[in-house]
């Protein structure tokens, strides 16, 4: 089966650093796939360059094994960055109902991720006066409600609380069994463990491995009890 | 439009308006001899000199000083939020957006207006004269002003980190326009043909009551041009070459777009006093004269007989000639030391291969030179229509109640509800 994405040695450069260095990777179609790494390994230059919003050096990023441009990754691409706060002086409601204008967004399973996502209670609030988290839940009602058929998102649990956070991730399951492919860059390897199938794990902006956690176990010579933690300070 | 930037513009703007408005009520009040003072002569009395150019002045403060940071935000504040981020994302175009973002602005800029349209209906509500015309026209250059400003602002926004970045160049751009405008009254020469296109020459054009043809398509070209390279700055993922690659494209582009928009020699004069034109009967013999003039102007750019003869005369006979070709032919910029030179205070006038020669700067002894290379015999005076001059003594009392109070209170009122509007 092709490949939904394939990112074959992408490389980025900033003055001296190699932020990224042939970082290769695939993507299933109705899988979600985590991108692991430490500090500064390139996690969130790797979903820029992806999204097209910033411009690699080198490599090529291939859709359905087809070539695509940075200018052509939005039709199948949603990238959500971390941190951001967009509009903040607009409600909720407001800025919900404004992207799903821009993207042509379809309602269909609006409401179980609104109710997932605990969005009612946030309608009305203006996004800066929102917490991180709830900022965040927001967020990723923004990004989901996207038709693209793969969605980035970095850091998706930050700022959740636990119950939130398990409901979430059972969110993305479903998302994922309905479809579509969802890449995370997750600091937390136990919700990494817990959501993702298969796994890339990035180190000083190379691809060190690439697929699910037996996968990675036996690669790293380690026994089934090990987790995640074990697997990747193993192979890298 | 309900950020906190506009929120203080429009704040600000009342008070402004207001300010000019009552001290241009006053002043020709006195002029027309309130409090039994002695009148100027009633003809020397326009509403648009003495109230309508004053009052819009506020505009020209709050295009220069506030408005560029509403244009600014409207950019920078995505850029910083990370709201660019997601809409490079959505299926709408750049070029869309930017376009919007300039549409909305213009509304915004034009309901602004509102105060400057209540201190005029208040001057009429007291019995003041106003030429429909001549107010729309200079309403016109500020629109026109104000539309630079909104474009220069999201191409500063579009080309810079943050927004204070992109005010700092915002106003070092005007200021560059202010030096090009003293240069060109100095120095004359390309910088004089230069800074005709400057903000600030081109309203002084607008608040004679001309309508130029050619300052709005310079205009037009320019905030194009900027909006153009806005979009260029603002696509993500692009290699520097291929941006620098844009601009260049887009200020060759508008260049050669401002060149042929320079050369279109068509006007209107709106004024009530026509004080852009010639006597109608001269009007109808100077177009009859096909050929091309050339003046020859030995007289330097800050000497004052320079400007009486091109706001009195050669400013008249670009609007009404075919072809009018002027050269400066003083070598200093004051005349000081050229008072003594052969040619200094002639002006040579050549037609049909004919010249004559001569030192005034009068509109009638001009045009008699003039007639005179044509072979023209000047036309008979007829009865002039002579402007009667509108002196009028206004007490309005209700300048500060609603420049300083109401207004005000409105906008923090609107600004508020909109607020709390979309809370609900």
């Amino acid at each position: 089966m092709t490949p939904r994405l394939s990112v074959d040695r992408l490389h980025k450069r900033f003055g001296e650093i190699d932020a990224l260095r042939a970082a290769t990777f695939r993507v299933e179609p109705g899988e979600v796939l985590g991108l692991l790494g430490p500090n500064g390994a390139g996690k969130s230059t790797l979903l820029a360059c992806l999204a097209g919003l910033l411009l690699a050096d080198g490599g090529q990023v291939l859709g359905d094994g087809r070539a695509i441009e940075p200018d052509e990754r939005r039709e199948m691409l949603m990238y959500l960055p971390d941190g951001i706060a967009p509009w903040p002086d607009q409600t909720a409601n407001w800025i919900l109902a404004f992207w799903r204008v821009m993207t042509g967004a379809h309602a269909d399973g609006w409401d179980v991720m609104s109710d997932v996502l605990g969005l009612d209670e946030l309608r009305g609030r203006r996004l800066g006066t929102l917490s991180k988290g709830e900022r965040k839940r927001v967020l990723l009602g923004l990004a989901l409600s996207s038709p693209q058929s793969i969605v980035l998102m970095d850091e998706p649990f930050d700022g959740l609380d636990l119950r939130q956070t398990r409901a979430t991730i059972a969110m993305f399951r479903q998302l994922a069994r309905d479809g579509r492919s969802l890449v995370l860059s997750i600091h937390s390897m136990p919700d990494a463990a817990r959501v993702c199938d298969r796994l890339v794990l990035l180190n000083d902006g190379s691809t060190i491995a690439e697929g699910t956690l037996p996968e990675l176990r036996e690669r790293a010579g380690l026994a089934e009890s090990a987790d995640l933690e074990d697997v990747f300070l193993a192979i890298a | 439009m309900a950020s906190r930037a506009m929120l203080v513009f429009a704040l600000c703007l009342g008070p402004l308006v207001g300010h000019a408005f009552a001290t241009a009520v006053d002043v020709y009040g006195e002029a027309s001899g309130a409090g039994g003072g002695p009148a100027a002569l009633a003809q020397g009395l326009s509403p648009l000199d003495g109230i309508v150019v004053p009052t819009f002045g506020a505009y020209a403060i709050a295009a220069m000083l506030l408005f560029p940071f509403v244009a600014i935000r409207a950019v920078s504040g995505e850029k910083e939020s990370g709201a660019l981020s997601l809409l490079v994302q959505s299926r709408a175009r750049l070029g869309t957006m930017i376009v919007v973002k300039f549409v909305v602005l213009m509304v915004a800029w034009i309901v602004a207006w509102v105060p400057g349209a209540a201190a005029l209906a208040m001057w009429r509500a007291s019995g003041g004269h106003l030429y429909g015309p001549e107010v729309a026209t200079v309403f016109a250059g500020h629109v026109m002003r104000g539309a630079l400003v909104i474009a220069l602002g999201l191409a500063a926004a579009a080309v810079t980190d943050g927004a204070a970045s992109a005010a700092v160049l915002t106003l070092a751009i005007t200021l560059g326009t202010w030096a090009l405008d003293f240069i060109g009254q100095v120095r004359g020469g390309t910088a004089m043909s230069l800074a005709r296109f400057t903000p600030d020459s081109a309203i002084r054009v607008f608040e004679h009551g001309e309508l130029r043809l050619d300052l709005l398509l310079v205009t037009a070209a320019l905030i194009a041009a900027l909006l153009a390279f806005a979009v260029a700055w603002l696509r993500p993922a692009r290699r520097p070459r291929a941006r620098v690659g844009s601009t260049i494209g887009v200020v060759a582009a508008a260049a050669i777009a401002c060149v042929g928009a320079a050369r279109v020699n068509t006007s209107w004069d709106a004024s009530e006093d026509r004080r852009s034109s010639f006597a109608a009967a001269d009007e109808t013999l100077l177009r009859t004269i096909r050929a091309p003039l050339s003046v020859t102007a030995h007289l330097a750019p800050e000497d004052p007989r320079l400007a009486d003869l091109e706001s009195g005369v050669l400013r008249k006979l670009r609007r009404t000639l075919p072809s009018v070709r002027v050269e400066y032919a003083a070598r200093g910029a004051t005349g000081l030391f050229e008072g003594s030179a052969a040619h200094y205070g002639e002006v040579w006038y050549r037609l049909n291969g004919r010249e004559a020669m001569t030192r005034s700067t009068t509109v009638p002894i001009v045009l008699e030179t003039i007639y005179g290379l044509a072979g023209l015999a000047p036309p008979t005076a007829a009865p002039a229509d002579a402007y009667p001059g509108y002196p009028h003594v206004a007490r309005i009392r209700l300048i500060a109640p609603i420049f300083y109070v109401l207004w005000p209170l409105a906008v923090v009122v609107f600004w508020w509800t909109s607020r709390h509007r979309r809370r609900a």
